[in-house]
């Protein structure tokens, strides 16, 4: 397979910003898209969650008797209530024991927010209201509150079994005796935070019975497959219960696992009325899962000339109450703490550990972003234990295709760090000039993301695309859309082989009873997974209508060109016919004009007891390089200039992935500078929006950003994913900036003002550049 | 985001106002902007049984009247931003309102509200300090007035009566002379503040200090008048005062509580740094306002 | 609990008459999705920090979310919809549209209704002091780059219009 991408050829859709747009960012501009709230029903019901307000304690007694007496409560319902009263989540995939999270808590309360009842009621200021008269009453019980904590012998256990959930570990080599030859040995441990997914939309939804009973669900979710989790929740066949998913006010990873799901569904069960759910965004800030905080520990040992020749790693992530996707997120984050770096000999054990915290669950990055603030710290340190520059020492170590990582695979596609760090290096340019009295700084750092479902998942999609009589066309694929045009791609890559126009095409997405199933929207799987089955239904209703339109047109198959809405000869153009006519023809003939299919993931082996095995299909690489100017007065960081750049492989639309490039980025540098939900002893310091700090206009400069379409990947037309990627460089560009800047080396994220400051007044005081 | 259940009525003027709230209760409140009071009722932290609103009860007047800027307590904090008499005269004031929150709290809030709700981290009550402004009140036993620094008791609490209202502001103008600056410490643009400072120095002719009046805001449960630690700075020309001095002694004394955003040592720090930089911006200013020509 | 009388109240939504028997606690916000039709109107965070219930309130401004409809008796209000009255999109949306200025659309309707309505009154605002008037709007997913763009190249639009006549 070749690896360069091939020369574009003259009609594809890539890279035209002149073109008619998909439906959704019309309806958008226009205000009238219809998201999961704005939807309703007459008589409809409106559905809160009572939560405890404690981390944790023995629930000795809940009373709901004045609650239901608030006027217009229609249900009030708790554990017993629920048929089965447990949220199921897939564990790893590799037959890791389950810990049973509750739908609503049965005796004990494991962390502050935890769900205890929900209340169905005509208005809702009535649900409210009888919120607020739910009494419960508590016994003190010991928790822990932090992953040192939780790691003591003796600790209060969060779970039967301990507060130790999951351990991967994987190594390759002989670690010990590599290190023990090593000219020098980088020790260090760094610190990443909790964090919020702040989407602009709150978790919402309303539910109904429909008219054959099935239970449906129309909300903001990310994975309509959990229709069957839902119906085991609830004691129903799995053909009873619907999820229908709205288009998402952004999803990152918060609204993968279920948010108001479970709740809606069973106030539907219980009033067999349409419910409607929306959280209050403090409640979301409570209580709706995070990302994990690592605390990651690094030994690199590397010889004089800066060559890696160790690396041993250890990952604590903090699980919070509950496991969700815990094992996947430490997984991630193990077999990416190499980064794009060969080594030979490395290990590395990443723990999932549970403390009386908010669970913490998949976020953008899952796991494999944390890390890359390890990996690229540490680069910048080694570059400056054996005096060679940053740029240098990495040219030493990237990888090349065909090293092996650390789980024993081999990289199959070409990784183009190298060319992405040298285009952003040039692209930063001359320094520039204070804007405020502050000290001007340059860093850059780089990564290496996977993109696509652990391989060991036997991951799947399936699309279904028909033409209508009048030759247009729909596509029928199960994927939820979180704003990153997840539906319109699959209009444009059909498009581009059936030669129907997006104007000239209607996309339905996420229905768990009307669509072929996609699998979720999450680990930058959606363009890999459902691009690719699009790409093979159409390909494949391309050779069935094929023989009709070579019929009609008289000429061969390999003639036949499809585009602007007709079939003509390729080399006589003016010999042609619409898709209208091909599709009535075809039907006429009972050749059908649809075609369903499933495109299947690569798949592989991993074994949890050695560490080896295949993880991810593939990755995308990049390197961002910033210019800070640091006020060393306030500590305070003004980002000056962001430059960003990813090899994409192939762009299916060039306006959308330098799109993603920015969100990412921004959502990368508020981790980086700002954003942390501060939890002490279970309870957070705020669950005010006015006080998570997630970036505004003011706090980012123009982020500029580069797709590169070098080497080929696995997507369809070869493209790598790129929803996740762009966010794991900025902290350690920003750290490699500051130091720069200042002589300081953050080791802990955020880094605020007040950290800044406090490092660059250390009695051993910073160390400038040079000195 | 559901509060309580309220009556609503409209007062069409202040004695309306007050009467109103004599007739329906303690637990009754006057809204204006509602910026302050509205999201604490839809948090249920606050359930006021009636609201009196008093949109339709005064005209957003801002007059200058005997050296005094006068404006009604429904003057909005937009209205402030924008208004050139302010900026000519009472420029501190302009300064602040730019800090709050963002370009729709700013198109509701007023300046009556702000000083009447006592929120610790606001930051007209420190203008209001700095300036010596002082509150015209009415109430069921008639009008008075209180001097800006025994209006603030504490986070959230003022001295204003329960039938009480603010109707207008008064804050002496700037004089030939003298400079002021307000700046303020914040994560983002319009986030509460964690460190705010106000400070208004009177130069004479020959370029020496004659007056400070130096206010720390935020870091406190309410503004405090730190002018007697920036005495220091009276009797030679801003070059030669000890304005890193006269910043530390301010940040060691003045009192600094605990902050959702930052640590108290922290924040003390800040405190000194921005006394700096207002002091300095000041005194600039008193300079330019005394000799034009060197601006 | 005493019950609450409702009360009658009259305004202008986009130009059309809505006339609503409401309680006084129910928020404008909640006034004009479900009673005036309005859904494009958001609940992001009911503290009025986001932006996305944003509407121009007599022209100016608001949070829908911190105010109760009962304040709004007389006033009219524009939304995001308001500035495409036949369907066609207005030459600002079409801006979002060509510069990819949206992508989960949720900020969508609160970054148009504020640029349109400080480009109004500030015609040669650069790029800076568009980013300054957006501040109070807040985005997760553009890194607000695009929206910038998207706002300049209206005003460079209406700027050539202008010079035009």
């Amino acid at each position: 397979m070749a690896t360069e991408a091939p020369p574009r050829p003259a009609r594809t859709p890539s890279g035209r910003t002149s073109r008619v747009p998909h439906r959704d960012f019309v309806e958008k501009v226009a205000g009238t898209l219809p998201y999961a709230d704005d939807w309703g029903f007459p008589g409809m019901l409106h559905g809160v969650v009572v939560r405890a307000h404690v981390p944790c304690a023995l629930i000795t007694s809940i009373d709901t008797e004045a609650a239901r007496q608030v006027q217009g409560v229609r249900a009030v319902l708790t554990a017993a209530d629920i048929p089965h009263n447990v949220i199921a989540e897939e564990a790893s995939g590799l037959g890791i024991d389950q810990i049973v999270q509750p739908v609503l808590a049965i005796d004990r309360v494991r962390y502050d927010g935890e769900p205890i009842a929900i209340i169905a009621a005509e208005t809702p200021g009535a649900a409210v209201d009888a919120a607020a008269l739910v009494e419960i009453e508590y016994e003190d019980a010991d928790g822990v509150f932090d992953t040192e904590a939780a790691l003591r012998d003796g600790a209060p256990a969060v779970h039967p079994g301990g507060n130790r959930y999951v351990t991967w570990r994987s190594a390759i080599g002989d670690v010990d005796e590599a290190m023990a030859r090593a000219d020098h040995v980088v020790d260090e441990t760094y610190q990443t935070p909790r964090v919020d997914h702040a989407y602009l939309e709150p978790e919402a939804g309303v539910g109904w019975v429909d008219s054959d009973g099935v239970i449906t669900l129309r909300v903001s979710t990310q994975v309509i497959e959990h229709a069957r989790q839902l119906a085991d929740i609830l004691q129903l066949p799995h053909s009873r219960v619907r999820v229908i998913a709205a288009y998402m006010g952004g999803g990152f990873g918060g609204k993968e696992d279920m948010t108001v799901e479970p709740y809606l569904a069973a106030l539907v069960w219980k009033t067999r009325r349409p419910v409607r759910m929306v959280w209050e965004r403090q409640e979301s800030l409570l209580a709706r899962q995070k990302r994990h905080p690592f605390h990651m520990h690094y030994r690199t040992g590397v010889t004089d000339d800066g060559t890696i020749v160790a690396q041993d790693i250890t990952i604590v992530g903090d699980a919070g109450a509950y496991p969700l996707l815990s094992s996947r997120v430490l997984f991630a984050g193990a077999v990416n703490s190499t980064g794009p770096y060969r080594c030979a000999d490395a290990r590395v054990e990443s723990v999932a550990v549970f403390t009386n915290t908010v669970p913490t669950s998949a976020m953008r990055g899952f796991g494999a972003m944390q890390v890359v603030f390890g990996y690229e710290s540490q680069m910048d340190r080694i570059a400056e234990q054996v005096g060679l520059d940053p740029a240098t020492v990495r040219e030493r170590n990237f990888v090349e295709r065909g090293d092996l990582r650390v789980t024993g695979e081999e990289i199959d596609t070409e990784p183009a760090t190298r060319e992405c760090m040298r285009r952003v290096l040039e692209e930063l340019g001359e320094p520039g000039q204070p804007t405020n009295g502050g000290r001007v700084g340059r860093g850059f750092a780089c990564s290496m993301q996977p993109y696509g479902r652990s391989v060991f998942f036997a991951d799947r999609a399936s699309c279904w695309i028909g033409l209508e009589q009048d030759g247009t066309m729909v596509i029928r694929a199960g994927v939820t859309d979180l704003g990153a045009g997840q539906a319109a791609s699959l209009a444009d890559i059909a498009g581009e082989i059936l030669g129907v126009t997006v104007d000239r095409t209607s996309v339905h997405i996420g229905d768990s009873a009307l669509n072929p199933l996609t699998g979720g929207t999450f680990a930058t799987r959606q363009l890999y997974m459902s691009g690719n089955a699009t790409v093979k239904v159409a390909r494949g209703l391309r050779s069935k209508l094929a023989p009709v339109a070579s019929d009609l047109l008289g000429c061969e198959s390999s003639e036949l060109e499809f585009a602007e809405n007709r079939v003509a000869v390729a080399s006589d153009p003016s010999r042609s016919i619409s898709m209208a006519e091909l599709s009535r023809t075809a039907e006429a003939r009972s050749v059908m004009p649809y075609c369903h299919d499933t495109f299947d993931a690569e798949t592989g082996e991993f074994d949890p007891s050695t560490g080896r095995g295949r993880s991810y299909p593939d990755y995308t690489h990049g390197a961002h390089a910033v210019e800070v100017e640091v006020d060393e007065q306030t500590g305070a960081v003004r980002i000056l200039r962001y430059i960003a750049c990813h090899d994409v492989g192939r762009a299916i639309d060039m306006q959308r992935v330098v799109g993603q490039i920015q969100g990412a980025v921004a959502q990368g540098v508020g981790y980086a500078m700002s954003e942390e939900v501060e939890i002490n002893e279970g309870v957070m310091s705020s669950t005010l929006f006015a006080n998570y700090l997630m970036p505004t206009s003011v706090d980012l400069p123009d982020i500029d950003a580069i797709a590169l379409e070098l080497y080929l990947g696995k997507g369809p037309f070869g493209a790598r994913g790129i929803g996740e990627p762009p966010i794991g460089p900025c902290a350690p560009a920003l750290a490699s900036a500051i130091h720069d800047a200042v002589g300081v080396r953050m080791r802990r994220l955020p880094m605020t003002p007040e950290r800044v400051l406090t490092a660059l007044r250390q009695p051993d005081g910073p160390r400038r550049p040079g000195s | 985001m559901y509060a309580a259940a309220f009556d609503y009525v409209r007062a069409s003027s202040w004695s309306e106002a007050v009467d109103l709230l004599g007739e329906l209760g303690e637990d009754a409140h006057v809204i204006a902007g509602g910026q302050s009071l509205v999201p604490m009722m839809m948090l249920r932290l606050a359930a006021p049984t009636a609201l009196i609103d008093l949109a339709g009860a005064d005209q957003r007047t801002i007059e200058l009247r005997d050296g005094q800027l006068v404006l009604s307590a429904l003057v909005r904090h937009a209205d402030i931003e924008h208004s050139e008499v302010v900026a000519e005269h009472v420029p501190m004031l302009t300064e602040a309102v730019r800090q709050i929150g963002n370009v729709r709290v700013r198109q509701r809030g007023t300046i009556g509200g702000s000083l009447a709700h006592g929120e610790a981290t606001a930051e007209l009550p420190s203008v209001a300090l700095a300036h010596k402004a002082t509150v015209q009140v009415l109430g069921p036993d008639g009008e008075r007035t209180i001097p800006a620094g025994e209006l603030a008791v504490t986070h959230l609490t003022t001295s204003l009566a329960p039938a009480e209202v603010i109707t207008a502001v008064q804050v002496p103008v700037l004089a030939a002379g003298q400079g002021s600056c307000f700046v303020e410490l914040a994560r983002r643009a319009g986030d509460f503040a964690m460190v705010d400072v106000a400070a208004l120095l009177t130069c004479a002719g020959d370029g020496r200090l004659t007056g400070a009046r130096l206010v720390v805001g935020a870091v406190g449960h309410r503004p405090a008048d730190m002018s007697e630690a920036a005495q220091p700075l009276l009797g030679q020309p801003l070059d030669d005062a000890p304005v890193d001095e006269v910043a530390r002694t301010v940040a060691d004394e003045v009192q600094v509580g605990p902050s959702t955003h930052a640590g108290v040592a922290y924040r003390r720090q800040m405190v000194a740094v921005l006394v700096g930089r207002a002091l300095r911006r000041a005194g600039a200013a008193a300079l330019c306002a005394r000799h034009p020509e060197r601006a | 609990m005493t019950a609450v009388s409702k009360q009658p109240i009259s305004l202008q939504v986009n130009g059309r008459a809505t006339d609503a028997w409401v309680s006084p606690n129910l928020s404008l916000l909640e006034l004009l999705r479900v009673e005036a039709g309005a859904p494009e109107v958001k609940l992001g965070c009911g503290e009025g920090v986001c932006g996305t219930c944003t509407v121009l309130l007599d022209g100016e401004p608001v949070n829908a979310c911190l105010m109760f409809a009962v304040q709004a008796n007389g006033c009219e209000v524009t939304t995001v919809r308001g500035l495409a009255p036949d369907g066609e999109l207005h030459l600002l949306q079409q801006a979002f549209l060509d510069h990819a200025g949206a992508q989960c659309g949720f900020c969508t309707p609160g970054m148009i209704l504020t640029s349109k309505w400080y480009l109004d009154r500030h015609p040669d605002a650069d790029r800076e002091e568009l980013r300054r008037a957006l501040a109070g709007n807040l985005c997760r997913c553009t890194g607000y780059t695009k929206i910038l763009d998207a706002v300049e190249a209206y005003r460079d639009v209406c700027r050539r219009e202008h010079d035009g006549d």
